[in-house]
């Protein structure tokens, strides 16, 4: 039977406080590095939760012409400039601003769908969209 | 001078320079300026001085198409025709109208608007309108409010004149009455057009009253100015020396009915903040009343095959104090007697107006109400607006008036309209709120929600009971009943006036172009009679 020697013990708590204190030091150094963290479900928020909305989100996935899952459309959503900007902004106001820049820009270059009758950029309807899907995934 | 031929026994035969058959705003322009330059009308009028119901019977007739259309009430067969009741709208077509165009079959006139142009600025004045100002930077530096910010390239803002609305027989009634060269004669209803034998000049007209009396009509020259439906009919009753009736050698006299698609379903929500105070309501600037709406580019309509348009905003308040819907017969009215008291006169047709506020009492008690209300409530700016307007319809031959067996009592055949609205007007127009709401999204400032579905539901469209199209202006007489001059390809000394001659509906309103079109139809008849 083999026996737990002391050595083995000391070596075992010293890996273990090594590794707390290079993780506690990597959390903390890393604090002051800036990142760029890409936060999809973040950005859904901008889509209002109000009743018309959902149901713009429920007719837009009826439409088939969207993606139908939510890689589909980050994948989708993140190939606009605006967005792309967005999805790096913190600052709420900003972001707003952001993903209705990218609506303008979608009209005005006729990416536009008709959900419901509304006559929608394809980034709000498909926000909208992935909004519905979000609980489902999250 | 004005005579009734149901008063004493009639002449044995009335004798001008030109005969013209009705008395609305092409009538009554047409032998004003002809009296202008010297000539001899003879203005016929086969109703009273005002409105009589045994009168107005005679424009009872069938509806076999589209059913949110009459054929009577929207209609005045009395002195000063239809100007009676008519709200007023008035702006030119646009170039566009006038072109053919290839994307859409059977459209184009064989003038230009630039033709027209000046006959529009001389029909200004007899609709009591501003100056002939229709582009809306003529008005912009004068206007309270900034346009909506949308790209001109694609949507820009159009300008309407609101006329009083001239009511022709008040206006120029002693107008006419004084002029001895025009020979004005009431309840005088044309019976019959009479070709001299075996030759395309007409001889003479046969009118008479309701009661029989009856007399004979020389002239050198015949204009039938009876409206868009009432021309058609005429014609195809004239059949004792042409079976088809005058003018119907190609049966084209009836089709391409066209009227404008009255429709207010979809609806534009814009962002809090948006000013929008231009567009719903009318602005009093520089000695006219504006209506402003929203008009795509002409070359994206050609681009996008779509038809004219021209959207107004209507909005809806959540307080229906600030709501319009009492404006009726009875308001305009009771609006018209306010205005004529507070100057010191009694109105014209005061009985006739009295009668429309007792009808509609309800109605203006709601718009006396409201009024004072909205003086003293906290203003109260929309944010959701409709879209309403008379948009344009592609020239359809299908779309038709023919006579029916029932006859009137002076013999006629009463008509059947067909009115026809197609699935790819709605698409077409569609199509235009699609690129409005595009534009209004692209410009940051709103969304629009679209009131036509994908397949199209005709009922969502009513007329602007603007009857037109059916004696159309062609160059070919294959394809349209009167040539550029307004006169019927195969007589030589028959003119059509109104509405019945446009190759095309456009959006505008039609009776600032039926006037200058009378207009110019005086001048070129001043140098050929």
């Amino acid at each position: 039977m083999a026996t737990f020697t002391r050595r083995a013990l000391l070596g075992s708590a010293a890996v273990v406080a090594f590794g707390a204190v290079a993780y506690g030091g990597s959390r903390f150094g890393c604090a002051f590095v800036p990142r760029n963290h890409p936060d999809f479900f973040s950005l859904l928020d901008i889509a209002p939760d109000a009743p018309i909305a959902r149901r713009i989100g429920e007719r837009a996935l009826e439409l088939g012409s969207l993606p139908n899952d939510l890689p589909g459309f980050a994948s989708a959503l993140t190939e606009r400039p605006l967005i792309r900007q967005a999805l790096a902004e913190d600052c709420p106001t900003v972001r707003r601003t952001l993903v209705q820049d990218q609506c303008a820009l979608d009209f005005a270059a006729q990416r536009t769908v008709i959900v419901d009758g509304w006559v929608l950029s394809e980034t709000e309807a498909s926000l909208c969209a992935a909004r519905m899907l979000r609980p489902q995934q999250a | 001078m004005i005579s009734d031929l149901r008063s004493g026994p009639p002449p044995r035969e009335i004798v001008g320079d030109v005969c013209i058959v009705g008395t609305g705003p092409a009538g009554i322009s047409l032998a004003l300026e002809l009296s202008k330059k010297g000539r001899r009308v003879v203005l016929l009028e086969g109703g009273g001085p005002v409105y009589e119901q045994d009168s107005q019977d005679l424009y009872r007739g069938q509806v076999t198409g589209h059913h949110h259309i009459d054929t009577a009430n929207s209609r005045l067969r009395q002195f000063g025709g239809t100007s009676g009741h008519w709200t007023g709208m008035c702006a030119p077509l646009d170039p566009l109208d006038f072109e053919p165009r290839n994307d859409v079959p059977h459209h184009g006139w064989p003038i230009t608007r630039a033709d027209l142009d000046p006959f529009y600025a001389r029909a200004q004045n007899y609709l009591d309108l501003g100056p002939f100002k229709y582009d809306f930077a003529d008005w912009a530096a004068k206007l309270p409010a900034k346009p909506l910010p949308l790209d001109p390239g694609k949507v820009f803002t159009d300008v309407y004149q609101q006329s009083p609305p001239t009511r022709f027989a008040e206006k120029f009634h002693d107008a006419i009455r004084d002029d001895a060269r025009i020979d004005c004669w009431l309840h005088a209803n044309l019976t019959d057009i009479v070709l001299r034998d075996g030759s395309d000049v007409v001889e003479s007209m046969t009118v008479s009253t309701l009661e029989g009396a009856q007399t004979m009509v020389r002239a050198k020259t015949f204009v039938i100015a009876c409206g868009g439906i009432e021309n058609a009919r005429i014609l195809l009753n004239s059949r004792k020396q042409r079976s088809a009736g005058i003018g119907n050698e190609n049966d084209l006299v009836g089709r391409y009915y066209t009227d404008h698609m009255t429709i207010e379903t979809s609806t534009v929500m814009f962002n809090e903040g948006v000013d929008t105070a231009l567009y719903p309501e009318e602005i009093q600037v520089g000695g006219a009343l504006l209506a402003l709406g929203l008009k795509i580019h002409p070359d994206l309509v050609r681009r996008l095959h779509l038809n004219n348009n021209s959207a107004f905003l209507v909005a809806q308040h959540d307080s229906e104090i600030y709501d319009d819907d009492f404006r009726n017969y009875g308001w305009i009215a009771f609006s018209t007697m306010l205005k004529t008291f507070s100057r010191g006169h009694v109105p014209d047709r005061f009985a006739e107006h009295y009668c429309d506020v007792v009808d509609d009492l309800g109605a203006v008690a709601t718009g006396v109400y409201r009024h004072a209300v909205r003086k003293v409530a906290p203003s109260s700016r929309a944010s959701v607006f409709k879209i309403r307007q008379d948009a344009e319809q592609s020239p359809n031959p299908d779309s038709r008036v023919t006579l029916i067996e029932e006859k009137d009592a002076l013999g006629f055949n009463r008509i059947a309209l067909n009115w026809r609205i197609t699935s790819d007007d709605l698409l077409k127009l569609r199509r235009t709120h699609e690129v409005i709401g595009a534009a209004i999204g692209a410009a940051g400032i709103g969304r629009l929600q679209i009131g036509i579905p994908e397949t199209p539901d005709p009922e969502v469209a009513y007329s602007g009971y603007h009857h037109m199209g059916t004696t159309r202006m062609h160059a070919d007489p294959r394809q349209g009943v009167v040539d550029a001059d307004c006169r019927v390809h195969s007589v030589r000394n028959l003119y059509m006036a109104g509405s019945s001659t446009f190759t095309t509906g456009g959006c505008a309103n039609p009776t600032l172009t039926v006037t200058a079109l009378a207009i110019r139809l005086a001048d070129h008849l001043a140098v050929t009679v």
